[in-house]
């Protein structure tokens, strides 16, 4: 009678379902993915043994832990007498997860100009005349286009990726603080000049302050087209990266390291989404 | 030393003492014209002349569309006329400062702050820039600012356990108690209100009134109140502007009205009961929203005749 009553709850519009009921619903989806792809793993394994487009889990569990001690070919091997902590921080995953964070990190640090660039633009008439347009004729340019000649200016290296990510990102977050500052109701920058404010104080203290929240909301859901451009520029040319060892197992139809690679990048980019709403909500708590 | 000076100068915040005669805040065929999505122009004001001494409570009266929030705009230096000159404290007008205090209908409070925060955030600018907070001396002038920011507050009917609140947290009239205590804290010459009480249920609005109308009586600044309506304007203010809306080809200034308004010191609660009172109401209501029900000639008759008017007054 219960159960039947919460399942009530969750189809009625106006009910209010308990937590445990959609708590264990959030998860349902998770566990009917694992199960059908075990089914299906299963169903090829029976066909054919050899089967390496859908690993077993077994093969799965081998191919996290190859993923995690294990080195990368390229590099020279370790001493024997290596301890376990010296294989992990050898291996792939711990190799490739530096090399692509570096470039996410860096890539990050480059957009909060950005940001501020945004701001400016929708503050201080000058900033606005000199950039809007360009801006807005800018974001229009596909910025994978601009990969090669990303790559004769900055090389292959580091800095062609991380451009393409500031590139790729970079108009869209300027336009969009522009919109939410410009979006600040007039009444307030009204005000804070007739509390004595200075041009830097009404645009840092009033306007950016307030639109914060909904900046690093706008900068959480830019960090897949992020992702996005750093595997596009990896796959292309790279000796290091999470992007660059995806395309190389994809060679080698290394199914068992491609997928744990796979779930670790959602994860890492999950992780960093939470983390960022956290420090929003602490940072602002009146949002 | 400098930032003794700048002590000084935060702590003159205070309204200078002025002879009551001197004009605060005087417009000179002052004309605005505003440009037609469809081509064309539409002149708002007209040819408009005010002068408000110090130390009056002006409100300004007059149906949407009439010219009240522009008038009010352009004193706070948001918008410029098209002809004419607007001057406040001596000075013409060129750009939004802090002559000026402004309580607007929404909008009032930084969402981002607390109350208190709120009502230091002006204080502590008019103290020092933002390098001068690291010094002890700020914080010591911080101290006692809050210990003066409390007091505004109470006065304004807010409980200690709402000063760490942020705005969202508050109901629309204390919202509107904290951003007058906000702008008061500044001790503006002028304090500029638009529509500021529009919001308001009857009873809360009626509670504003009354606070409002005692902190004016205590400090005194000029304040230009903008309202729709009519007995706010006439038990609040020592005169009332009715403006009308500018017709094409008319020559004449939109100031239909310029009224003393007999000024007591009984509660609001007692004054708006008095027979006098709603004659006078009955009656500027007439002046100021008859044009839109019948259209007839609008002359002030008996009733606001008998009032001391601006010209008689200075006789």
């Amino acid at each position: 009678m219960s159960a039947m009553s919460g399942w009530l709850e969750l189809a009625d519009i106006q009910g209010r379902p308990k937590r445990m009921w959609t708590q264990s619903l959030s998860w349902v989806l998770f566990a009917l993915g694992v199960a059908v792809y075990l089914q299906f793993s299963i169903a090829r394994h029976r066909e054919n043994p050899d089967d390496r487009v859908m690993p077993t889990g077994t093969q799965l569990m081998a191919g996290v832990h190859s993923a995690v001690m294990d080195q990368p070919e390229e590099d020279d091997p370790l001493a024997d007498g290596a301890s376990r902590w010296e294989r992990v921080t050898h291996g792939m995953l711990w190799k490739d997860t530096v090399a692509s964070g570096e470039r996410f990190g860096i890539s990050l640090l480059l957009l909060i100009p950005a940001i501020l660039l945004g701001l400016h633009m929708a503050v201080f008439p000058l900033a606005e005349s000199v950039f809007l347009r360009f801006f807005l004729f800018f974001d229009k340019i596909v910025a994978l286009s601009l990969l090669p000649i990303l790559f004769i200016v900055f090389g292959i290296d580091q800095w062609s990726k991380i451009m393409l990510m500031v590139i790729g990102v970079g108009p869209t977050l300027v336009l969009d603080t522009y919109n939410l500052a410009k979006a600040v109701p007039r009444e307030q920058v009204v005000k804070a000049f007739t509390l004595k404010s200075s041009n830097l104080d009404v645009a840092y203290r009033v306007v950016l302050k307030q639109i914060l929240p909904q900046v690093i909301n706008s900068v959480r859901l830019n960090l897949k087209p992020l992702a996005l451009f750093l595997f596009a520029g990896e796959m292309i040319a790279s000796t290091d990266g999470l992007a660059y060892r995806i395309a190389l197992m994809r060679r080698h139809m290394g199914m068992d390291i491609i997928l744990p690679y796979l779930l670790w990048v959602a994860l890492l980019l999950f992780v960093l989404d939470g983390t960022l709403r956290l420090v929003n909500r602490r940072l602002n708590p009146w949002y | 030393m400098v930032l003794r000076a700048m002590e000084r100068r935060a702590k003159q915040r205070v309204m200078p003492v002025r002879a009551a005669a001197e004009t605060e805040i005087a417009l000179r065929d002052v004309t605005v014209r505003y440009k037609l999505a469809g081509g064309g122009s539409k002149t708002v004001l007209h040819r408009l002349n005010v002068e408000i001494r110090a130390g009056e409570f002006v409100a300004v009266l007059g149906e949407t569309g009439c010219g009240k929030s522009t008038l009010l705009r352009m004193v706070l230096g948001q918008e410029f006329p098209n002809e004419g000159a607007v001057v406040v404290d001596g000075k013409p007008v060129r750009r939004i400062d802090a002559r000026c205090g402004y309580v607007p209908q929404k909008y009032a409070l930084f969402p981002d702050r607390s109350v208190m925060q709120n009502v230091l955030y002006g204080p502590e600018n008019a103290f020092c820039g933002w390098m001068g907070r690291a010094r002890p001396r700020f914080w010591r002038f911080r101290r006692e600012l809050r210990a003066e920011a409390t007091q505004m507050l109470l006065r304004m009917g807010l409980k200690s356990g709402d000063f760490s609140k942020y705005p969202g947290q508050l109901s629309g009239g204390m919202q509107q108690r904290v951003a007058i205590a906000q702008a008061l804290m500044m001790r503006p010459p002028v304090l500029l209100m638009d529509e500021a009480f529009s919001a308001l249920d009857p009873s809360t609005r009626a509670s504003l009134q009354q606070q409002l109308k005692d902190a004016w009586q205590e400090t005194k600044p000029t304040v230009l109140f903008v309202t729709h309506n009519t007995s706010e304007a006439l038990l609040l203010a020592t005169r009332v502007l009715v403006l009308r809306p500018h017709a094409e080809g008319e020559t004449e200034s939109n100031v239909l009205v310029d009224m003393q308004v007999p000024h007591t010191n009984e509660p609001l609660s007692v004054r708006r009961r008095t027979r006098e009172f709603e004659q006078l109401h009955e009656h500027v209501k007439q002046l100021a929203f008859r044009e839109s029900d019948g259209g007839t000639e609008l002359v002030p008759t008996g009733l606001v005749q008998e009032m001391p008017r601006r010209g008689d007054a200075a006789e």
